[in-house]
């Protein structure tokens, strides 16, 4: 049976943590019984692709892992030294520690979840995180990612390397390619948003991942434009979404209905016992969340959003029920 | 091979847990560490296999009894280590995140503040790119509170809420199971007027009292909400979309059985959901972006609907510009909510 790879990861850095100078790679393969084997039964290039790697698994895990060259020899060896590696002074009371425990146990994503633990656990081991007693709240906040751009973009952002993905805008039918440099991402309502410098469009973009159809590749090479110290991807996505409203509307709502635009509204008043008289705020977005409550709401003014909303109520109320082809077969699979 | 990763991380961690608690027993090991006994127990068989050489028999000498865990040769090697940089990034965004949350108790949010600072400190280079990632929840504070406060107390709670597949403000008693945010703020209750669980969110809570009386839910098991909080039943009545591509959003926003593309670029999209009715909401904000292809009641139902509200402007005649297909589909009302 072949060695597990966490057992040989497991021996990579404990030899490399353990050791004073630089080991080279042939001593590592003398030292680690699964690089022997690797080496054996396999190919000197698949030991060596086997033992990259690993080395940058290990780096992802946090150990930092110099190069140095041995000065007997001259050939280039590696260690993790202590120092380098050790955690620095902390220390957390009750209420610190148990409010990080709930904030590590916010993301629905694998990656993250499994780092904020490992985060949880060099605490927890260090005496530095003690149990907490009880969670602060009875509130379980999720930070849902389940777009597969997600973990790619958020490495390339970090590490400033520049992106490809095929992108559908929205509206749009077919995807084109983008090349981005990923600056900073955004949970918001749910979903997540990228903002970069997009270089064929030589402008800040932002981009919704569910959009993103394809695999994102990290491309060679290094920034090319300023990445500013504050990104605000939410004022963006926000503008869009209808929030920072400029101007209003009125509008008549039925008495009892349609209370999430109730909530919007800057002010009330009774026309009658039936209506009631609005004025919401007007942005983008407005005319198909009007229209989505039917007849129980009336737009008065301003006149283009009012006519908006009657175009959009024609369009559907002009759609025959049954006559179309594709609506009979449907029914008829039922 | 993650799987692989995330055992490697954690037997770094195990290793320094261990030698500062000489004897530890089997189960407490498991709690701290978030696992199985059964998944510690992994671990431990494959630690003796590791250490500086294979050959010189520098392996570390860890074993257990089944209750307790001992290492006979422990040595300094299993210092507390740094925070990686992908560890140090998720806990600050969560953290950050969380410390942001409305209707977190202002203690609560104070001590994580603090954290956040000592953690920032603490990662040093690590933590750099925390700051690229963001996330908000929203600000549905008002009736969080007294929700939490249920929940804390164990009391029932009375509402008034506006369900908003039918469009209209209901009155109910719900027994309060968990509080969930994504995205919005949800509450999972028992709802003794459907005798049922149901799904709340709760910025469309008009109006909440905590009663005097024992929150009294039936023996529940939590569902495993890792695929969406909102979930459509097997049974749930089917309904088919066809959508242009300025309505391709829909597949963003309703969880779906599948979704084909059509030759213009848009999609035929089939869902399924407890509440049809709520979809007559969606064909009216489509608009000329999609409709509701089957059943041909529903479809019929959203058309009549439309007419109704058209009779509105019955004023307006045939002045009512064409529409200029502008509609984006960003829909600020995320359409996902429960049933109820």
């Amino acid at each position: 049976m072949p060695i597990a790879k966490s057992e040989r990861l497991m021996n990579l850095a404990l030899c490399l943590m353990n050791t004073r100078r630089p080991l080279s790679k042939r001593e590592l393969r003398d030292s680690i019984e699964a690089y022997q084997e690797a080496a054996e039964s396999g190919t000197e290039d698949s030991f060596n692709r086997m033992f990259e790697r690993d080395k940058d698994d290990l780096r992802e895990l946090g150990l930092v892992i110099d190069v140095e060259e041995n000065p007997l020899d001259g050939e280039s060896g590696y260690l993790a030294r202590r120092d380098r590696n050790r955690l620095p002074e902390i220390s957390l009371d009750a209420e610190e520690a148990a409010a990080l425990s709930l904030a590590a146990g916010v993301w629905r994503q694998a990656r993250l979840a499994g780092a904020a633990s490992g985060a949880l656990h060099k605490l927890r081991a260090a005496g530095v995180l003690v149990e907490a007693a009880e969670s602060p709240t009875a509130l379980e906040p999720r930070i849902p990612a389940r777009e597969a751009a997600f973990e790619p973009l958020l490495a390339a952002a970090r590490d400033r390397r520049p992106v490809t993905f095929g992108y559908r805008k929205s509206g749009a039918s077919a995807a084109e390619p983008r090349v981005v440099e990923p600056w900073a991402l955004e949970c918001w309502h749910g979903h997540w948003y990228l903002a970069g410098w997009d270089r064929d469009r030589k402008d800040v973009r932002v981009f919704r991942l569910s959009r993103i159809t394809d695999r994102v590749k990290v491309r060679g090479g290094a920034f090319t434009a300023d990445v500013p110290d504050h990104v605000d991807v939410r004022q963006h996505v926000a503008r869009f979404a209808g929030e920072g409203a400029t101007a209003t509307a009125r509008i008549r709502l039925r008495r009892g209905a349609a209370f999430p635009l109730r909530t919007k509204a800057l002010s009330v008043g009774a026309v009658d016992p039936d209506w009631d008289e609005l004025e919401v705020p007007y942005g983008h977005g407005l005319a198909a969340d009007l229209t989505a409550f039917g007849a129980a709401v009336c737009v008065l003014a301003p006149a283009e959003l009012r006519a908006d909303v009657i175009a959009r109520l024609r369009a559907v109320a002009a759609v025959p029920s049954a006559a179309t082809p594709s609506a009979a077969t449907e029914g008829a699979a039922l | 091979m993650s799987n692989a990763i995330d055992q490697t991380r954690r037997m770094l961690s195990l290793v320094t847990y261990l030698r500062e608690r000489p004897g530890a027993r089997v189960g407490d090991v498991a709690r701290a560490f978030g696992i199985t006994e059964r998944e510690l127990v992994g671990d431990l068989n494959v630690l003796p296999m590791c250490g500086t050489s294979f050959r010189g028999g520098d392996l570390l000498d860890i074993d257990t009894d089944g209750e307790r865990i001992w290492w006979h040769n422990p040595d300094d090697v299993a210092q507390p280590l740094r925070l990686a940089s992908d560890e140090a990034i998720s806990l600050l965004v969560a953290a950050r995140a969380v410390a942001g949350l409305p209707g977190l108790r202002e203690r609560d949010r104070t001590a994580l503040t603090r954290a956040v600072a000592k953690l920032e400190a603490a990662a040093g280079d690590a933590a750099e790119g925390s700051a690229r990632v963001g996330v908000t929840f929203e600000a549905e504070g008002s009736v969080f509170a007294d929700v939490d406060r249920a929940l804390t107390e164990r009391r029932r709670l009375w509402m008034r809420y506006y369900s908003s597949g039918r469009g209209e403000m209901t009155e109910r008693e719900v027994d309060p199971i968990r509080l969930v945010s994504e995205g919005h703020t949800y509450l999972e209750g028992w709802c003794r007027l459907s005798e049922d669980r149901r799904m709340f969110r709760l910025d469309r809570v008009a109006d909440i009292q905590v009663l005097d009386v024992p929150s009294d839910p039936p023996p529940l098991e939590l569902r495993d909400l890792s695929d969406g909080l909102v979930r459509p039943a097997a049974d749930d009545p089917q309904v088919v979309l066809e959508v242009g591509p300025a309505g391709r959003w829909v597949t963003e926003y309703y969880g779906h059985e599948e979704s084909l593309e059509l030759p213009d670029g848009g999609l035929r999209i089939t869902l399924r959901t407890p509440d049809p009715a709520g979809l007559v909401q969606l064909a009216l904000r489509l608009g000329a972006d999609g409709r509701i292809t089957a059943p041909a009641e529903l479809a019929e139902r959203a058309r009549a609907t439309a007419a109704a509200a058209l009779s509105l402007y019955a004023d307006d005649g045939q002045a009512a510009g064409q529409h200029d297909g502008q509609a984006d589909g960003r829909a600020a009302d995320d359409p996902a909510e429960g049933r109820g």
